[in-house]
């Protein structure tokens, strides 16, 4: 019997001597802690990007962390949501983030950032940004602008983009414009020359004397492309000394008047908003409408590929162009708006540094070209117009030129449902239930009982 | 003695268990639904008027009891009377028309005719209801396009020679809702009618005939007297169903144009889902729940539904 005991003894010291160097060896390994970050991306086939380079990212901070002997390695989630559009988007986060379900990384439309910024979701990023110079030192000051909220920074620019009005050559020419006239189009728009009316007029010309059937096309839910109109007529839509909502009657109705005259000449449908964005696209790159009111990344997702519009830029320009958003009068301002996407940070997130370093190699030169070049947006850093695969991509070169004179939507935390009231007065115009008075009168009803703190003149 | 005293205890028993029968019978017969009624019904509508009180907005916090969504409700709604107007017009043209009149008369046409075509004729009828909303509405959107493509404008310009495609989603766009969510509601009433008019006595459409009753005089004086209490439940129970529902309008007009056929179910679904006013919805969902009742209570009062429920009317001994 005794035997068994020292052989059952020796048997159990081996197997804790063995456990115990096993465990030994072990220990670094176990000392590894990674750190899993949830990501909040919309599904959108126009910047697949924007969440994969968030992923690729995380490969170049775990070597820098390595690098610097620290345990810590960084996992990313992406969690995708299938929300239609940007404001969809930002509303069924700000519920996430409610329950307290939030992520801890999330994309955003610049706009709505202050409305997270306001029931405190989201992490202030002033110090981090100083904090990483070679990160964020060169992104361009006119993006930081549209990331801020009164009290500071808190989203980093993602990309930004250039909306205009795009329009068909072939049809001007057919409708008895010159080509002198057509191709001049763009210059008089950013000198001001060319107006909003003219606009109207070229596409009634294009209606009546060719088989195209519209004029001017715009996009059929609510947006940021038809501000510019209201830009254009002198609506920034914040009142400069309190930061505060501001709504113009007059010049509401100014905007609306131009959507009204668009509608009576036939050159707007009235039913544009009834219409599917792909069947808008369709008219417009098909040749059966003179003006398109988008933005420049629809070249390289929808028009290149899809409808096979000539990708070298003098094949082209010889038959498409596009216009900045002209002036209300001649020798008036043109505008553009520019949209920017952002990063933000969850105020609660449990690593906000590691999370601000994973989107400065979110943020890197090379990154952030592939998502420009990939899919029309404009980049973030003056280095990126270096970049030879930049350069070729020749509608961002042009894009940039509407650069100085672009506009933000206004960072403020109510704007997404302003502007949702705004596109229901533009609906009530096109399909005649409202004029433009009625319509600018509509807008200040509905933003004066549904939204907090709006200055009416 | 013993014997009668045995009887008693067992009548004792058999008293006393049939009282714990009933109370068991009460809580396997009635129990499921009475919790499930309390879970998805009281439940809920004590949820909503607690949030009613709050200003919970899109990041579902609350930072204060109040009033002020009762107060946006009477004083600063502009919108809420058009509303208003609009679900009754949808509720009782889609009813008048066709959950009643078209479903009543799909039932007598189908059931007068031979049994083999009436069941084809109900099959296609039902085609609707059983497709799922999406595709039956995707079927309308390509049925009225605004564009030449679409099947009405088809039928109108190369049938009827009309000059340009008629954009019905812009100019009708009230009639479209009414006959789109029609089509699908007369299916019901037709089932429902179709069984109560199976349901009377043969021998008196014979009695009729040889009286020298014609079709419609057999219609008039037998079947419609003997469709009272169908009707009155098809009015009563799609009345209710209409009130709430939205779905198909959501997905062919998205409450447009402008607010043209946004009735009260989907403008409470637009306040509180399209721009996160989710205590000014719980509001305006009240309201709903309010005139769901109204209605009912109304609706038995005025057919007399408790009649209808104490024993079958359409069987002629």
């Amino acid at each position: 019997m005794i035997h068994w005991k020292i052989g059952t003894a020796a048997l159990l010291s081996a197997a804790l001597a063995a456990g115990s160097a096993a465990f030994l060896a072990a220990t670094p390994l176990l000392a590894q802690e990674t750190v899993k970050l949830e990501l909040w991306s919309r599904q959108d086939p126009s910047g697949p990007l924007r969440p994969g380079n968030v992923v690729k990212a995380a490969e170049r901070l775990n070597k820098e962390l390595e690098a610097e002997g620290s345990p810590k390695r960084v996992e990313v989630a992406v969690r995708e949501s299938p929300a239609k559009g940007f404001d969809d988007d930002a509303l069924q986060l700000l519920k996430v983030f409610g329950i307290g379900e939030g992520p801890d990384i999330f994309i955003a439309a610049h706009e709505w950032i202050c409305a997270f910024q306001e029931d405190g979701f989201v992490l202030k990023l002033d110090d981090y940004i100083a904090k990483y110079p070679q990160h964020f030192g060169t992104i361009f000051p006119s993006l930081w602008s549209s990331a801020k909220c009164p009290d500071g920074t808190y989203a980093i620019p993602q990309d930004a983009e250039a909306r205009m009005f795009f329009y068909n050559k072939k049809l001007l020419r057919e409708a008895g414009y010159d080509a002198a006239f057509v191709d001049a189009m763009p210059e008089r728009a950013l000198s001001g020359d060319l107006t909003m009316d003219e606009v109207l007029e070229i596409a009634k010309q294009v209606v009546d004397k060719t088989k195209a059937q519209y004029g001017v096309l715009h996009r059929p839910n609510k947006g940021p492309d038809y501000i510019m109109v209201f830009n254009t007529y002198g609506n920034d839509f914040i009142d400069p000394a309190t930061g505060k909502l501001l709504l113009e009657r007059d010049k509401l109705a100014a905007a609306f008047g131009w959507f009204e005259r668009g509608v009576k000449e036939k050159v707007i449908p009235a039913n544009n908003t009834a219409m599917e964005f792909d069947a808008l696209r369709k008219e417009f790159y098909t040749g059966n409408a003179a003006f398109w009111m988008y933005g420049i990344w629809d070249l390289g997702s929808v028009a290149f590929p899809t409808y096979g519009l000539p990708q070298d830029e003098k094949a082209f320009f010889a038959d498409w162009g596009w216009i900045t958003g002209p002036a209300p009068q001649k020798g008036g301002a043109p505008v553009s708006l520019t949209h920017p996407i952002v990063y933000a940070i969850a105020a609660d997130t449990k690593e906000p540094e590691l999370a601000v370093r994973l989107l400065g190699h979110a943020s890197a030169v090379d990154l952030n070209t592939d998502h420009a070049v990939t899919t029309t947006h404009l980049g973030i850093k003056p280095e990126q117009l270096e970049d030879p695969r930049y350069a070729k991509a020749w509608p961002l070169a042009r894009a940039t030129e509407l650069l100085k004179i672009t506009k933000f939507l206004p960072n403020n935390s109510q704007f997404g449902e302003l502007n949702g009231i705004i596109f229901a007065g533009i609906q009530g115009i096109e399909s005649g239930r409202l004029s433009a008075e009625q319509a600018a009168d509509f807008v200040i009803e509905e933003a004066s009982a549904t939204l907090e703190d709006v200055t009416v003149k | 003695m013993t014997t009668t005293a045995d009887e008693l205890t067992i009548e004792r028993r058999g008293r006393a268990g049939s009282t714990a029968r009933r109370r068991t019978n009460f809580v396997i017969f009635l129990g499921p639904a009475i919790v499930l009624t309390v879970l998805f019904f009281v439940v809920p509508v004590v949820i909503d008027i607690a949030v009613s009180f709050t200003d919970l907005s899109r990041s579902l916090r609350i930072s204060e009891f109040t009033t002020e969504q009762y107060e946006k409700v009477f004083r600063t709604d502009r919108r809420l009377s058009q509303v208003i107007a609009l679900t009754f017009i949808y509720v009782f043209g889609t009813l008048a028309i066709f959950n009643v009149t078209f479903g009543l008369i799909l039932a007598i046409t189908t059931t007068a005719i031979r049994n083999v075509s009436g069941s084809f004729f109900r099959g296609v009828w039902l085609l609707p209801r059983m497709s799922p909303s999406v595709l039956y509405i995707l079927l309308w959107l390509w049925a009225v396009s605004p564009t030449e493509a679409g099947l009405v404008n088809q039928v109108l310009m190369q049938a009827f020679g009309l000059d340009a495609p008629l954009d019905l989603l812009t100019s009708a766009p009230i009639a479209l809702i009414i006959i789109s969510n029609g089509f699908i509601g007369a299916s019901m009433g037709m089932i429902i009618f179709t069984a109560a008019i199976r349901g009377i006595p043969e021998h008196l459409f014979h009695a009729a005939a040889v009286d020298g009753a014609g079709t419609f005089a057999k219609v008039r004086f037998i079947t419609l007297p003997a469709l009272r209490w169908p009707i009155s439940f098809v009015t009563i129970y799609q009345t209710l169903s209409l009130l709430v529902s939205f779905e198909y309008i959501l997905l062919l007009t998205k409450g447009g144009p402008f607010y043209d056929t946004t009735v009260y179910a989907l403008y409470v679904y637009r306040r509180a889902f399209e721009s996160g006013q989710y205590g000014y919805g719980a509001a305006l969902a009240l309201f709903l729940i309010v005139i769901g009742v109204v209605v009912a209570l109304i609706g038995w009062r005025f057919f007399d539904m408790e009649r209808l429920l104490q024993r079958p009317r359409i069987e002629v001994h």
